[in-house]
């Protein structure tokens, strides 16, 4: 995508996003195997402009997903392993008193590897959530403030975080308020015995290289615009509010699932979440405007990590995922009438 | 979904999606109507059902005006429920599975603004979608099953405004006797108003007769307007009634006790036992036709015991408080001697006239003799005068002589039998003169046309007869079928030619009851009563018959309670009354001893 100016058409560019995206999914289907999902759905955060919480056991390719990706992309990469004695200033970077060659001292800043352009905060959970809120700034305003000094992160700037739901012990959950920033949370399955078996014969024989960059930052920017020019209509508009009101319990008519499973619901950056995404998911389909199926498409990973359950779902074992497919069933796309007229 | 070439401009999409939400609209549209059509034409259907059965043919048809309103009605109702154009939106895109692009191009085509290239490229993809729609994709639902109800009830209408309109229904008939009678002039009626003109026994009665009067005419003057039958009938019989009680009223009430024991007395002489029976049945027509044959047939000497009978019945009555009993009686005795002196006077001209009186003279003297009434009396006259006036002068003369010889031996006045010497030259004076035979053949002449008078409670009773007669008369004019009333029975002969009533011929419509006197009743004797089959009879009477026992005493069959009255009114007729045998008849009867003065209470006679 080396011709993806602004000056092409709204279709040309559509045609050039859909032809790009197919070729980011090939190169990182030369390192990762199967998992087309998780690549999709890392995909409509990255276009969308959001960062994305990567959620799976350990050993099923989270990390090697967020290293090819910044592979792919000509971006710098950094990577931040959290442990539990990881310092926000760890993060962020600090400022350290350097002697210059004529003697003087003075401090200069020495940037922490949140400042580059794709960030793998891995095993997020593992630190406190003090180093944890170290990233709410440069993730929500894309800037960081050091020592009192405002710094801009260098766009794009996308967050790929990586948690491990097993090894509870010695893990810090994520706060709501850090949660919320992620405009996604994928689940990472495991692989099908055919996924398992290919893996197998990548891992274990000769290296196969490095996949190739196929996204530079400026291109990356173009589809970024791209997909925040992508059309929604009012009844799309409303059926993602109707949604995103319906999970919240306290909302007259939500549904029974939702008053029982649930404590808080999705607030308002989980409908621009919900739409932003399905803007991302039209784009990649060809398509210049958003439709009620690509809003129930994105609801779960959007969704998932908003939703609070209350104490009787999580004793009944009621996931958010079960909740949000509750609403797709529950919440109607169309007016009444309409509705009415489809179902005879 | 590749991405669609922009083929179509903005107007070539409105025009299209104009297209099609016509069509869309159009058919929702039409649901509405049928829908409204349907149930209009279910509540005509009813109307015209309610037409037919209430018989209003010509309003049948108008059912199909409610189909007509009702589809106005869904026609009203689908311009208030019109689609606007994002719902159509919405629907094509469900239908033609276009991922809300024609909603979405709905929208940004309202926007307008050509620079927005993601607006052309979503109109360019939703005219394309448009494109290949076909019109079995976006077809929206017009037929519901119930729309089923248009054609049926149309038919429903349409056969019920064909069918003939079910027959009327029957006109529950007027009780019987509502409809309205008007009678100018009813004659029985007359007979009844004549009752205050009769010579009454005392003032009570005088007052009651004078009642009965005003009563007839006040039924007179509302049968003159116009009356309900019933009512009519009603009032009329009410008046019989009063008129039967008041044919009975003598010897009734306080002056029982005088009837009974003049009843008493009379029954020790046998002569009186037909007498005793029509005096204790109030028939004092019957009981002075008795008396007057008796006049008539006893020898002297039983005459005068008869007399002595009626005396000290008489005395007996009203010794027990029955002064109108003992009047009765005495006239009675009184009417006897003059009745004797009339009969042994024609009797001894008949037999001196001898084969100058012909057959039919010699048959009526023998049927005088043998039963010595007063029809026999009066047709013996008959013929007698018949006689007297074929007779030449010298015949008349010897007949007169042979008077004078027989006057030599005759017995003194009062004793033995046939005429006293008074008598006999009382008869030959007569003859002797022509002015004398001229007075006799007058007197003849006036026996033979009417009958004697009777004693003036018979003369009373005759006159209430003949008001109860009209009464039924009336009765008959105004529909009514008189109850049989009791009367005195019939003078009909042994031979069965006396019909029942008092005259032997019944009224118009009131044939009355015959009596339990002798001669009651139509009816030849001569013949027999067919042999009943009796062996298979499984039970027989075996009743015991009250040997030499009369009948029970006079029983009306009903009181005064008419139509509209309540079986609770006591009865005020003659059901009240008691007969002679029933007197003491509790103290008689079974009931225990401790229960009998409160039974007796019961049945006290009012």
């Amino acid at each position: 995508m080396t011709d993806a100016g602004g000056g092409e058409s709204f279709e040309v560019r559509l045609a050039l996003a859909q032809k790009t995206s197919a070729k980011l999914r090939e190169a990182i289907g030369f390192v990762i195997v199967g998992q087309n999902e998780v690549v999709d759905q890392t995909l409509w955060g990255l276009l969308a402009g959001g960062h994305v919480l990567l959620e799976g056991a350990p050993g099923l390719g989270k990390t090697l997903l967020v290293r090819t990706l910044s592979s792919c992309l000509d971006l710098k990469f950094s990577r931040i392993q959290f442990t539990p004695d990881l310092m926000p200033s760890d993060v962020t970077g600090t400022n350290i008193l350097v002697t210059s060659a004529d003697g003087s001292r003075h401090f200069t800043l020495h940037k922490g590897p949140v400042f580059g352009q794709v960030v793998l905060a891995d095993e997020i959970n593992r630190a406190t959530p003090k180093t944890q809120s170290s990233l709410l700034e440069a993730m929500q305003e894309h800037a960081c403030t050091i020592a009192g000094v405002r710094h801009a992160m260098e766009e794009p700037f996308f967050v790929l975080a990586t948690e491990n739901p097993i090894e509870m012990e010695g893990t810090y959950p994520l706060p709501e308020a850090q949660l919320d920033r992620f405009l996604l949370k994928v689940i990472v399955p495991s692989p099908t015995e055919d996924e398992m078996t290919e893996i197998l014969v990548r891992t274990t024989g000769r290296d196969r290289g490095e996949p190739p960059k196929v996204l530079s930052r400026e291109e990356l920017m173009i589809l970024r615009a791209l997909c925040r020019d992508v059309a929604v209509a009012e009844p799309v508009l409303r059926y993602a509010s109707r949604f995103v009101r319906a999970s919240d319990p306290t909302t007259p008519g939500a549904p029974d699932l939702v008053k029982r499973a649930l404590r808080f619901g999705a607030g308002v950056r989980g409908a621009q979440s919900l739409v932003l995404a399905s803007k991302a998911v039209a784009m990649l389909d060809g398509r210049a405007h958003v439709s009620f199926a690509d809003v129930q498409r994105v609801a779960k990973p959007v969704l998932r990590h908003r939703l609070i359950r209350s104490f009787e779902g999580e004793a009944d074992g009621i996931t958010t995922d079960q909740v949000v497919a509750g609403l797709i069933e529950a919440v109607a796309t169309r007016p009444e009438a309409v509705q009415q007229a489809m179902a005879r | 979904m590749p991405p669609a070439a922009p083929t179509g401009s903005t107007s070539s999409f409105r025009s299209s999606f104009a297209r099609w939400s016509r069509r869309v609209r159009a058919r929702l549209a039409l649901r509405h109507v049928l829908t409204g059509a349907a149930i209009g034409l279910v509540v005509g259907t009813g109307a015209t059902a309610a037409a037919w059965t209430t018989r209003h043919g010509p309003l049948r048809p108008g059912g199909a005006i409610g189909g007509l309103l009702g589809a106005a009605a869904g026609f009203a109702v689908a311009r208030r429920r019109r689609w606007s154009d994002p719902h159509v939106a919405l629907y094509l895109d469900a239908k033609l599975g276009a991922h809300e692009t024609i909603a979405t191009a709905i929208e940004l085509e309202g926007q307008g603004g050509d620079d927005d290239s993601a607006r052309a490229v979503v109109i360019s993809q939703a005219t394309a979608a448009l494109a290949q729609a076909t019109p079995k994709q976006v077809r929206a639902p017009m037929l519901r099953p119930w729309h089923l109800a248009v054609p049926l009830a149309a038919a429903a209408i349409g056969y019920l405004s064909w069918i003939p309109l079910p027959p009327l229904p029957e006109v529950a008939k007027a009780p019987p006797g509502v409809d309205k009678v008007q009678l100018a002039q009813v004659a029985g009626l007359e007979k009844v108003i004549k009752l205050s003109e009769i010579d009454p026994r005392d003032e009570a009665q005088k007052e009651r007769l004078r009642k009965l009067a005003e009563e007839a005419k006040r039924i007179r003057e509302k049968l003159r307007t116009g009356a309900e039958k019933r009512e009519a009938q009603a009032d009329i019989a009410k008046l019989r009634d009063a008129i039967t009680s008041e044919r009975l009223s003598l010897g009734d009430g306080e002056q029982r006790a005088g009837m009974e024991a003049a009843l008493g007395k009379m029954a020790a002489n046998p002569d009186l036992k037909q007498a005793e029976k029509a005096l204790g049945d109030r028939d004092l027509v019957k009981f002075d036709e008795e008396m007057e044959k008796l006049a008539n047939k006893l020898e002297k000497q039983d005459r005068e015991q008869a007399k002595k009978t009626l005396e000290e019945a008489a005395e007996a009555a009203k010794k027990a408080g029955s002064p109108d009993v003992a009047r009765e009686l005495a006239q009675q005795k009184k009417l006897m001697d003059e009745r004797a002196k009339k009969g042994d006077a024609l009797r001894e001209l008949a037999k001196e006239m001898g084969d100058g009186l012909g057959e039919d003279g010699k048959d009526a003297l023998k049927d005088f003799e043998k039963k010595g009434g007063g029809k026999e009396q009066q047709k013996l006259a008959d013929k007698l005068d018949d006689a007297l006036k074929k007779m030449t002068p010298e015949q008349r003369k010897q007949l007169a002589e042979n008077m004078k010889k027989k006057m030599a031996s005759a017995p003194d006045e009062g004793t033995g039998k046939g005429p006293s010497k008074r008598q006999l030259k009382d008869l030959a004076d007569q003859l002797d003169t022509p002015e004398g035979q001229k007075q006799l053949e007058d007197e003849l002449k006036k026996m033979a046309e009417a009958p004697e008078a009777g004693s003036d409670e018979a003369e009373r009773q005759k006159a209430l007869d003949g008001a109860q007669e009209g009464a039924g008369e009336a009765e008959g004019d105004v529909g009514g079928t008189p109850m049989p009333m009791p009367m005195a029975g019939g003078k009909g002969d042994k031979d069965g030619k006396g019909g029942p009533g008092k005259d032997g011929k019944g009224g118009k419509d009131g044939p009355g009851q015959e009596g339990h006197s002798e001669g009651g009743g139509p009816g030849d004797h001569t013949g027999q009563t067919g042999v009943i089959e009796g062996g298979d009879l499984r039970a027989h009477a075996n009743a015991k018959i009250n040997k030499g026992k009369p009948m029970p005493g006079m029983v009306m069959g009903r009181s005064a309670g008419r139509a509209g009255d309540t079986a609770n009114i006591a009865g005020e007729g003659g059901i009240g009354n008691a007969g002679p045998g029933e007197i003491g008849g509790i103290e008689r009867s079974d009931v225990p001893e401790e229960y009998r003065e409160q039974v007796g209470r019961y049945f006290q006679p009012r």
